[in-house]
């Protein structure tokens, strides 16, 4: 424990003291500077976290908020920062998952303040009169503390079949030539391939609160909907009449807050409606621009 | 070199001993998981809240179809009996066009927002930004066509 103290106090020191030279350089007043104490007494800025706890091992306990104080002067910008501090410095039993700390991985999503959102990618507000509130994914079986059962949707990822599909793949020469597809078809993917599947639209949506198990949900839905209007993919309308019963795609209502949370700015919601297009008649897959399958002839 | 000494024994295991053949939320159930709170900690916003007031307004619409249609069927006078019942009481001009603006709003509301609906299962307006402005612009044609029904 000493150890590692007094080497994140040694580490901490070091960096002050590089950084005050580095200034004193760009300034061109190194000497002033080098005599003068650094300049570190500014008011702690404190922020108070309240974060949703509940832990199975102890047994009858309730889940309940923990209100932890992180001074914002001494914490990087994001939430996770925040979350990471209070894991290292003030309570190592917080458990939350993380990974790329950079929006790309969708480990850390969790209710923030009201909304779904990625920790990483999320500011602090530094208004400090007002705490912050941190929940896991709403109507989530919780694991520990902020920390959901993501099997269930996982599942259904895994039932959508989300792979390419073709109908002769036994004539064409699979891994030796490219399938061809035009810009414009290809376009049709772009706001669709870029979801990171971390949940926060499926589980801000009431829908699927109340229909987990037979809704499949926006993300889940906007993938359906990436494989169906791929135009190398010939399974389209095996893919469409799976989800024609009342409860896969129909339980879908346009509340819309799925798209008002995605944090990678992406829109299930639209992806959704053209599935509904889709089904109902109303529109219908185009053909290929390109023969997909004519370098492999 | 010091795992080589340890003691440890092996036995094969089928893989239906180590699953349990149970549903994911039998699972979650049999380990006492709580669900994590939902609507009660989700920022009201104005995409789930139009979609509950469309909700609810639906209901009042629907129960206010059958309350007549039993209402007909169950009270010993006919409608116009109630209407001079109404104008009995003397109440001023405002009150009764407020009256009749509560009863007319979940119909004004219903029709605006079932158009934005429709509109919607079309394809269009279904960017975030195009959800607000048609959310805002629903509301108050909803607040509209409620007064041209009240003043009738």
């Amino acid at each position: 424990m000493l150890a590692i103290e007094s080497r994140q106090i040694l580490s901490r020191v070091g960096s002050l003291v590089a950084r005050n030279q580095l200034r004193a350089i760009s300034n061109g007043t190194a000497q002033l500077q080098q005599q003068a104490q650094p300049k570190e007494d500014q008011e702690p800025q404190i922020k108070k976290f309240e974060i949703y706890r509940w832990n199975p091992d102890n047994a009858g306990e309730k889940p309940y908020m923990q209100t932890y104080e992180v001074d914002l002067r001494e914490c990087g910008p994001m939430v996770l920062d925040a979350l990471i501090k209070i894991k290292n410095e003030m309570d190592p039993t917080l458990t939350f998952r993380r990974s790329c700390r950079e929006g790309i991985c969708g480990s850390c999503a969790m209710n923030i303040g009201g909304t779904n959102t990625l920790a990483c990618i999320s500011k602090i507000d530094i208004n400090t009169s007002k705490s912050l509130k941190v929940y896991p994914l709403p109507h989530m079986y919780v694991v520990r503390d902020l920390v959901p059962d993501m099997n269930n949707f996982y599942e259904q990822y895994r039932n959508i079949q989300p792979w390419l599909q073709r109908k002769n793949e036994a004539g064409e020469k699979k891994g030796k030539a490219q399938y061809l597809q035009s810009v414009e078809d290809r376009s049709k993917l772009d706001g669709l391939y870029e979801c990171i599947l971390c949940a926060c639209c499926s589980t801000s949506c009431p829908s699927y609160w109340w229909n987990a198990e037979k809704y499949l949900g926006p993300a889940v839905l906007m993938q359906a909907y990436r494989w169906i209007i791929d135009s190398r993919d010939e399974n389209s309308a095996e893919r469409l009449s799976k989800l024609k019963d009342p409860f896969s795609v129909y339980r879908c209502h346009t509340i819309m807050n799925c798209t008002r949370t995605c944090p990678k700015g992406l829109n299930p919601g639209r992806a959704i409606a053209e599935i509904k297009k889709l089904l109902s008649g109303l529109a219908s897959k185009p053909a290929p621009k390109l023969e997909t399958a004519a370098l492999h002839k | 070199m010091a795992s080589a000494s340890r003691p440890v024994s092996m036995k094969v295991v089928s893989v239906a001993e180590t699953q349990k053949d149970e549903s994911f939320f039998e699972k979650n159930e049999r380990l006492g998981r709580k669900l994590s709170p939902h609507l009660t900690i989700y920022q009201p916003q104005l995409t789930s809240m139009l979609s509950i007031c469309h909700r609810g307004t639906g209901l009042a619409l629907g129960v206010g179809v059958w309350g007549l249609g039993l209402g007909a069927l169950i009270s010993s006078h006919d409608i116009s009996h109630y209407v001079t019942m109404v104008e009995g009481l003397q109440l001023s001009g405002a009150t009764l066009t407020a009256l009749k603006f509560i009863i007319a709003y979940p119909a004004g509301y219903h029709t605006a927002n079932g158009i934005r609906h429709l509109l919607w299962d079309t394809g269009r307006f279904l960017k975030i930004k195009e959800v607000y402005s048609t959310g805002y612009a629903m509301v108050a044609t909803s607040f509209v066509l409620s007064a041209i029904l009240a003043l009738l």
